[in-house]
């Protein structure tokens, strides 16, 4: 029996739920309060675990439509999404090791030139430039006037 | 004690302060701009501009996201006429009346319809705003905790049911939305709890960094996925004539008093509903206009109707979701709910003993909202065809430049990195809810009211332990039959739906 997104879904939120509510068993009353640390999480958990499951048998009775051949449904770019994700998780990952100029700048040009692939050395050159302008003006902004200190690379020391 | 309009001149009088002046004058501008950029919402301007607003006093920030809050409103309007490309969700409807008008040769008319339109709204719902939010507080100040624990569910079931796709799904994403805030610490006697093991997660997860992952990126990806696949023709005519009679426009639009009036009236009320936005609003005005029409079969040919409803709605929208934000601290949609987060990162508690705690704040903002709308008009005069020219910038240079200026607003935060990954978790989180048709605005709402549900469910049990209360004190038994009577409309509602619908695929296909 094959599920669709709405069966996917409420799948992960019941295995979530189950596995919170399982962790709030071994939470301790505190002899100060009539309920415990346990008890709203056990409420939410336990509606949640209620709901998905509907979610999912809804999901398991409906009836299924045939699928649309591939040339009838709308193409999406996955890939660049993955890549975009990737990208803004290695971002995020560089930033405490090589700090937030560099990390950002590399992050801007990475994602603009992929986004909108440069053909030409003009083109490159808008790339850079876009990333570095951004990189300065949001420094500037934040360190100088609004005294957020932004990350430093741990590696770099800058 | 001073009175009601002695604070509210005082607040007017003060905003025309440059330090006020200028955070308002910046936000408004930034709103028109991102309102009109399509693909760029409202949420997502003032989640870039929330990062700017950490080092400002707590009412120049606030001016600043009202400006744009309301810039934005305004500013949408601008490609739904001239392009047929709603510039957020709010300015859908819109996009049916002012495009033809505008394709029929008349696109200032078109425009400054809507502007004025909007103007007019706002305005009107500024005395709904002004008026209604205190004596809404005091109604609330009377709350205890079971009143609060019932609000807040029926704030939560009214918008699991107003979704459109599942009941059940909407419901899930309420508790899903709840579910992180049970992560860290317990809120009352500050026992840790599922932890995870993560020794950050101690002082539970904060729910802006959560706010703004989900949206910007929900928003972003799934426009991402659209990319490089067709080409759009966003192109505007910058030599377009807008030039208008502005009596002509304004009669055009005070000659139908009570379609303003009620369509601002919907607006409010949508507003005033938690988690909800412009995007009914304008959708629900639009509909409602056209009912009442003696002419409904001219609507989405270009009729002044049609934009007057929705641009009214709309503006009039941000006012009924600041009474709601300001009176019971529950947000009206995810625009407050940013606002709220910034309340909180300066450290003020809105809700009921919002304004009396913090009167020159609450009618700052009341002043700030008023003061935007005059300042958005002007801003429009001068320079609509600058908006014009802004509005291609490509998305390729946007959305990295937004997701770099959400990962410093995360950072600001508690200047660490836990909020970022915070952010990038809720980020691939949200956009996972968005493939797999969860609805963000339960979510969102059960992030932000979880702790509340919380800290009230265990201080009236800790007050008294019978559980009945909830139900026989009469306010909070009121809210939770109406929470009952939301989900059972609801239920009714979308079987009603699946009928229809059912019954449309019964019957035989005309082409064939």
């Amino acid at each position: 029996m094959k599920l669709s997104r709405d069966g996917w879904g409420g799948l992960a939120a019941l295995a979530a739920s189950l596995f919170l509510y399982a962790a709030t068993l071994g939470l301790k009353d505190n002899p100060l309060v009539p309920i415990g640390p346990g008890y709203y999480p056990r409420i939410v958990l336990g509606i949640s675990a209620i709901l998905a499951l509907a979610v999912l048998i809804a999901d398991l009775l409906k009836a299924r439509k045939p699928r649309a051949a591939p040339s009838e449904k709308q193409k999406l770019n996955y890939a660049m999404v993955a890549a975009m994700f990737a990208a803004f998780g290695l971002y995020c990952g560089a930033l405490p090791f090589v700090g937030f100029r560099i990390a950002t700048f590399v992050y801007l040009a990475a994602t603009n030139a992929m986004l909108d692939p440069p053909a030409s050395t003009k083109g490159y050159l808008r790339v850079l430039a876009v990333a570095l302008v951004t990189t300065v003006v949001v420094y500037l902004a934040f360190e100088r006037y609004l005294d957020v200190l932004l990350p430093r690379g741990r590696w770099t020391d800058y | 004690m001073p009175g009601h309009l002695e604070l509210l001149g005082a607040g007017i009088a003060g905003m025309f302060h440059l330090k006020y002046m200028v955070p308002l004058v910046i936000g408004s501008l930034i709103g028109v701009v991102g309102g009109a950029l399509p693909g760029i919402t409202i949420t997502m301007t003032v989640i870039v501009v929330l990062p700017f607003t950490f080092g400002l006093e707590p009412l120049q920030g606030l001016a600043a996201m009202i400006g744009v809050y309301v810039g934005g409103e305004t500013g949408g309007l601008i490609t739904s006429c001239l392009l047929g490309i709603p510039g957020k969700p709010s300015a859908v409807a819109t996009t049916f009346d002012g495009f033809p008008m505008s394709k029929k040769g008349e696109p200032g008319r078109a425009l400054w319809l809507g502007i004025w339109a909007s103007i007019l709204g706002g305005l009107l719902g500024a005395i709904v705003l002004v008026a209604a939010t205190g004596p809404l507080a005091e109604l609330a100040l009377a709350f205890g905790p079971w009143e609060y624990f019932s609000l807040f569910i029926l704030a939560l079931s009214m918008v699991a049911g107003l979704v459109e796709s599942s009941l059940a799904k909407g419901l899930l994403s309420g508790a899903i939305g709840c579910i992180v805030t049970i992560l860290g610490n317990d809120p009352v006697m500050g026992q840790p709890r599922l932890t995870l093991g993560i020794a950050w997660l101690e002082g539970g997860v904060p729910f802006l960094p959560v706010l703004i992952g989900v949206f910007a990126f929900a928003q972003i990806m799934t426009d991402v996925e659209r990319m490089g696949l067709a080409k759009t023709s966003d192109t505007i005519d910058a030599g377009v004539k807008l030039a208008v009679s502005h009596l002509d426009v304004l009669w055009d639009i005070l000659s139908r008093p009570f379609l303003l009036l009620w369509s601002t009236f919907i607006g409010l009320v949508i507003g005033v509903l938690p988690a909800i936005g412009g995007s009914a609003a304008n959708m629900l005005a639009y509909d409602q206009a056209k009912k009442f029409s003696s002419r409904p079969e001219k609507f989405g040919t270009g009729i002044p109707e049609g934009i007057i409803a929705s641009e009214s709605s709309n503006n009039a929208n941000v006012a009924g979701s600041l009474v709601t934000i300001m009176a019971f601290g529950i947000p009206g949609d995810a625009v407050t709910a940013v606002m709220l987060g910034a309340l909180t990162i300066h450290g003020i508690q809105s809700g009921p003993l919002f304004i009396s705690q913090n009167a020159a704040l609450a009618y700052g903002m009341f002043a700030a909202y008023i003061l935007a709308h005059p300042l958005v008009l002007i801003m429009l005069a001068l320079g609509v065809r600058w908006v014009l020219r802004i509005v291609i910038v490509p998305k390729s240079i946007l959305y990295p430049v937004v997701l770099v200026l959400c990962v410093v607003g995360a950072y600001a935060l508690g200047n660490s990195m836990p909020t970022v990954y915070v952010l990038l978790a809720s980020g691939l989180g949200g956009y996972a809810m968005v493939k797999l048709g969860f609805p963000l605005a339960p979510f969102i709402l059960g992030v932000i009211l979880g702790d509340q549900i919380e800290i009230n469910l265990v201080r009236s049990i800790m007050t008294d332990s019978d559980p009945w209360l909830f139900a026989t004190r009469p306010i909070s038994g009121v809210l939770l039959a109406a929470s009952v009577v939301s989900i059972v409309a609801a239920i009714w509602q979308h079987r009603r739906m699946q009928r229809k619908a059912a019954a449309a695929a019964d019957e035989p296909d005309a082409d064939f």
